[in-house]
């Protein structure tokens, strides 16, 4: 049975997809978006993470995790090896043993598809007609042997399908994980290549070239395009129209929708809990500039939403 | 500036500067008006006319001296038409009104005429002549007559102890608590239609029918039957004789007023109240003022529990609705005014509890007289009708609490009523609660309901539903303190609170326990325990309550009880089903105590018993760590079979000794998780606790999970709840479940569709009830001050999702200025 690393699940989603939606988050992203809200998803391999709020400092952790180097200095609790190595970080149940708060935590765990499976079945009430699961991260397509089977075996069981990616995968990967899904959700960040690899960490050719394929030969599929607009990235109209100008030609497939995004700072403390530097530093995107690209993006297509 | 947060009616109320606004210089806000600054106040009328009478009919049959008694204060009380009414009568004087009921909790008055105005929970004003007439007229004849006093004289030492203070029997342990001496009845619902269709005259005319063909050799026929239908006689003369007055007083007015359209006005009320309720109404506008009447007339017999319900509005309004819609008599736009100006009257009355202990289980002036709408009709079909629709578009409009709007919902319902439901839900205060008929329906079947009345069901009270001619009044039963329970077996049987005293069993000192069952056994045999005490105190209780009240209107109205010549109060009437429930409260604080102990102290061995029972004997002080421990283990309310197991089994030991001892108390007694506010008093008496729960905070609520502890969103909260219940018996009522959604969840884009899954969701899982709190600013703000309460509050925006506590102080700042996002809990 396949398995997989997940960051996290999450019901009664209603922002991910339509209806009300079970969101899987997997673990692993091959790339690293500076703005990106969800660090924790990044990395392949289980993390340790630690929440300031609710550690009450008392050093449990330390002396019962010595094994594994971790330090409580200047009320801050860190750990030595970031590595991801096998045996560099305490299992789930060490954690759960020595925090008393949860504060200390790991991240990231395997799950075969049919306990998956099983915790969807149970949901499967809320999902009622327009509901049902979202594949997110992370990447799903980074685990596509992983996110085919739980992707097939949840279509088996009468639920609808949807995914967050970034599109970026081999085609064949790309098409056959397509073919499982109802409601597709991919972003485009930025038109130009060389940015998006300053920015995210890889250029652009792959995806878009996905993209467009996809739209042209899933017509039952529906598709959301998703563009978050970030300040000193694509903030600007030159770089929303190319955007625009690049779904133009699939305007009338139907089913198929192009969504801003305002950039928001709900990562901060995410990077804080696994002792990471935010890159995007304290820049703001104002909500009237919001607004502005926004209709200029309807400007150039039909349905902005 | 970012718009905040608010739900449509938080919108209106912000734009118009905190005041509810209706259209501007209308009928219904000029009433408004009239009445919202005035503190409530207490109204001595009905209690002293009704003692007046009490102390002329000593020795006479309770029901006949009720009557008369009724009588009296349809005689007396002072008639009231204010400018603007549409619908005539109220109860009481101007303003905001609360009456008393001195046969109840009478032994009270004393020390509340007294402190009422100064009361921290809902205080009252009242005049010193009317503190007079309490003091001089009213307490003194009650004075060890009353139901409170005659109940806690015959409870046996053993089931005193863990009611009353035995030293003291005016303070509530809340322990087993009594709630038959805050009202005289169960939630009620009367058969509206009845009197709306048939009036009052016939039903004199069936009274004298049957008492003429009584036996006069049978003492049974010729002295008790005799005297019932005698009473049914005079209360029906009460109730015209009232509406007559009202006639006669509309007629003065406009006889005196120069406005020429209120003089049409008055005369046409004057006409109405002049034939309803004593004849059969024949349009639209008499079957609302016949129903107000009754509605009111019925504040004036007795207090039943969260005042008389409305019933199904919908359906007995509907045929005179379309006849009058039909003929182009009436448009929409008066029918929603005649409601309201209905709802405008409820709101003036306040519900007004004398005893303590009823003061902190009801506090505020809440009362429910549920509106049904929806659920299916007799034959099975699907009831949804215009007037439904009306009504549910009233209360959007309407922005006051009043009426307690209910929705029935069916697995057939349409997507047009759920919408329209989902709407309602959504532009304001959670509005309409929701009823499952998959889950009512053939649990009254089961108790043993025909189909057609189990189907005709009406919401009464919070949660609870009437099935208005086959179900009887019965005897409010105990609230059951499971935080006690557990704190009973910490302690061996005692509480912190009350010293060394004894009051259960010993069942050992949890220091001994060596295994987990030894520990679950303990708390099953403590609750067990408590459980027997509870029954026998409500054996008394059954016992009491016929000597103590009758209900002659209630009884005209009722099928049964003018068939059998018998009081609604019977203890028994043939036919009849008595369904009666005990509460448990303090659910999920429970199961999370055990789960936590089971956890910690005998699964990982992170704590020992010592170090538990010292932190609980501290209150925590000084034992965070402990605490954390506790409060981080499984909790219930995250789908999560650890701990909704635990659940399941205390509930189990609920359910299974009511079904094998409800037998010797003769009626139904059932199961049911409502703790309105009661969870807050309870409480109070409660040390810490083994879930982290600090002494004397609220316990949880309904069937809701502890303060904070479900975070994994309602859908979680659904399937615990779901998974706790044990179908396999019947003996169960309501369970209370509510579900936060925030304003954006619930408008936004697909809003509406979203709200329908998960009502859908919620029917096929057949769960009682349902009711959406719309998180706003407040509930925010409240999460920043106090994160421990609000743990499960997620923030979420595309692709992401957090805790909304976790969030940094701007952050959080940053959430409550937007809109944009997602947010749910
Ligand atoms: S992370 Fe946990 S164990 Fe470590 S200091 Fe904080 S609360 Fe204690």
């Amino acid at each position: 049975m396949e398995e997989g690393i997940v960051t996290n699940i999450q019901h009664f989603s209603l922002e991910d997809g339509p209806g009300i939606r079970t969101v899987i988050f997997f673990k692993g992203c091959p790339f690293r978006c500076k703005w990106c809200a969800n660090p924790e998803t990044q990395k392949f391999h289980p993390e340790l993470g630690w929440s300031r709020g609710s550690c009450l400092q008392c050093g449990s952790c330390v002396k019962k995790l010595y094994k594994y180097n971790i330090s409580l200095k200047n009320e801050e609790v860190n750990w030595g090896d970031k590595t991801g190595r096998a045996g560099s970080i305490p299992s789930q149940e060490e954690v759960d043993l020595a925090c008393p708060t949860k504060s200390l935590h790991i991240i990231g765990k395997k799950y075969k598809v049919s306990e998956l499976i099983d915790i969807l079945i149970e949901q499967k009430p809320f999902f009622d007609e327009t509901g049902g699961l979202t594949l997110s991260g992370g990447e799903p397509l980074a685990q596509p042997n992983f996110a085919e089977a739980l992707l097939k075996k949840a279509k088996g069981n009468g639920i609808r399908t949807a995914i967050e990616t970034t599109s970026y995968a081999q085609w064949d990967v790309v098409e056959n994980i397509a073919s499982h899904i109802d409601y597709y959700m991919t972003d485009i960040k930025v038109m130009d290549s060389g940015l998006h690899e300053k920015w995210t960490g890889l250029p652009n050719q792959k995806l878009l070239s996905n993209i467009e394929r996809l739209l042209g030969e899933f017509p039952k599929v529906h598709f959301r395009i998703r563009t978050p607009v970030i300040p000193g990235v694509n903030d600007n109209p030159e770089a929303i129209i190319a955007i625009g100008k690049f779904l133009k030609p699939f305007e009338n497939r139907g089913e198929l929708e192009w969504e801003l995004l305002k950039y928001h700072r709900l990562g901060v403390p995410k990077y804080e809990a696994l002792h990471r530097e935010y890159p995007m530093g304290l820049v703001e995107l104002s909500q009237d500039k919001f607004n502005e690209l926004k209709s200029v993006a309807s400007f150039v297509f039909e349905n902005v939403i | 500036m970012a718009e905040k947060i608010l739900s449509p009616q938080e919108k209106r109320i912000e734009a118009n500067k905190g005041q509810v606004i209706f259209s501007k210089g209308s009928r219904v806000q000029r009433i408004y008006d009239s009445f919202q600054g005035s503190r409530s106040s207490v109204d001595v009328q009905r209690a002293r006319y009704f003692t007046e009478s009490f102390k002329t009919t000593e020795g006479q049959s309770l029901v006949l001296r009720w009557a008369k008694a009724l009588y009296h204060v349809a005689e007396n009380i002072e008639v009231i038409i204010n400018d603007d009414e549409l619908l005539v009568g109220r109860v009481g004087g101007q303003g905001k009104y609360g009456l008393i009921y001195p046969e109840l909790d009478g032994c009270f008055l004393q020390s509340f005429a007294e402190q009422a105005a100064n009361r921290v929970e809902s205080p009252f004003e009242i005049s010193d002549e009317d503190i007079r007439i309490i003091q001089k007229e009213i307490a003194p004849y009650w004075d060890g007559k009353t139901y409170y006093e005659d109940l806690a004289r015959s409870l046996p030492e053993d089931v005193l102890k863990i009611t009353y203070d035995p030293v003291d029997t005016f303070t509530s342990r809340f322990i087993a608590n009594e709630t038959s001496s805050m009202r005289s009845a169960l939630q009620w619902v009367h058969d509206f239609g009845k009197g709306i269709d048939e009036g009052f005259e016939s039903i004199k005319a069936e009274a004298q029918e049957k008492l003429s063909q009584l036996n006069p050799l049978d003492p049974h026929d010729s002295i008790d039957k005799a005297e019932f239908y005698e009473a049914v006689i005079i209360i029906s003369d009460a109730i015209i004789l009232w509406a007559q007055r009202y006639s006669d007083e509309a007629r003065r007015l406009a006889d005196s007023t120069k406005d020429e359209k209120r003089r049409q006005e008055l005369l046409e009320i004057s006409r109405i109240a002049a034939k309803v309720p004593r004849y059969p109404a024949e349009s639209f506008y008499e079957a609302m003022q016949s129903q107000w009447f009754i509605q009111l007339f019925s504040r004036l017999e007795q207090k039943t529990g969260a005042t008389i319900s409305n019933g199904r509005m919908d359906q007995y309004l509907y045929p005179y609705y379309k006849k009058d819609i039909e003929a182009g008599k009436i448009t929409k736009d008066f029918v929603k005014e005649l409601f309201q100006c209905m709802w405008l009257g409820m709101a003036q009355y306040q519900d007004l509890y004398v005893s303590p202990a009823g003061v902190k289980f009801n506090e505020g002036y809440a009362h429910w007289e549920a509106v049904t709408v929806g659920g299916v009709d007799k034959n099975g079909n699907d009831a949804v009708n215009d007037l439904t629709y009306i009504l549910l578009e009233n209360k959007r409009e309407f922005p006051l609490n009043y009426p307690d709007l209910a929705a029935r919902v069916h697995v057939g319902s349409s997507q047009e009523y759920l919408e329209e439901v989902a709407t309602t839900i959504s532009d304001g205060a959670g509005f309409p609660k929701l009823l499952n008929d998959e889950e009512i329906i053939p649990l009254l079947l089961a108790k043993g309901a025909d189909i057609a009345s189990a189907r005709d069901y009406a919401v009464s009270g919070c949660t609870e539903v009437r099935m208005p001619n086959l179900d009887t009044f019965t005897t409010p039963c105990a609230f059951l303190n499971l935080g006690a329970v557990m704190e009973l077996t910490l302690r061996n049987g005692r509480m912190a609170k009350y010293g060394d005293e004894l009051l259960t069993i010993e069942t050992g000192n949890p220091a001994d326990f060596a295994s987990y069952e030894d520990f679950e056994r303990a708390f099953i045999d403590q609750e067990k325990f408590v459980l027997k005490q509870t029954f026998r105190q409500q054996y008394i209780a059954n016992r009491t309550r016929p000597k103590h009240f009758a209900s002659p209107l209630g009884s005209a109205l009722h099928a049964l009880c003018m068939e059998n010549g018998l009081d609604l109060h019977s203890e028994h009437i043939p036919g009849g089903i008595d369904l009666g429930y005990f509460d448990f409260i303090g659910l999920a604080s429970v199961a999370d105590s055990l789960a936590a102990i089971k956890k910690n102290v005998y699964e990982d061995k992170t704590l020992n018993w010592q170090q538990v029972l010292s932190a609980i004997d501290a209150d925590y002080e000084g034992y965070e760590d402990v605490r954390q421990r506790l409060l981080h283990s499984p909790a219930y309310g995250n789908n999560d079979p650890y701990v909704d197991e635990i659940a399941k089994l205390i509930d189990r030991v609920g359910v299974e000794f009511a079904k094998e001892n409800a037998k010797y108390l003769g009626v139904n007694i059932d199961l049911r998780y409502v703790s309105q506010s009661a969870n807050v008093p309870f409480g109070k008496v409660v040390g810490a606790l083994p879930n982290g729960r600090r002494a004397g905070t609220a316990l949880s609520d309904g069937s809701s999970a502890s303060q904070g502890a479900d975070i994994n969103g309602p859908t979680a909260v659904l399937l615990s709840n779901f998974n706790t219940k044990n179908t396999e018996y019947i003996n169960r009522a309501s369970r209370l479940l509510n579900v936060k959604l925030s304003p954006s969840t619930v408008a936004g884009r697909d809003g509406n569709a979203k709200i329908i899954a998960l009502i859908r969701a919620w029917c096929k899982l057949k769960l009682w009830h349902l009711q959406f709190n719309i998180i706003n600013r407040e509930t925010l703000l409240k999460a920043q001050k106090n994160p421990e309460q609000y743990r499960s509050l997620l923030v979420r925006v595309a692709g992401y999702s957090a805790y909304f506590v976790e969030l940094s102080p701007d952050l959080q700042e940053d959430i409550i200025q937007r809109t944009e996002h997602e947010l749910s809990a």
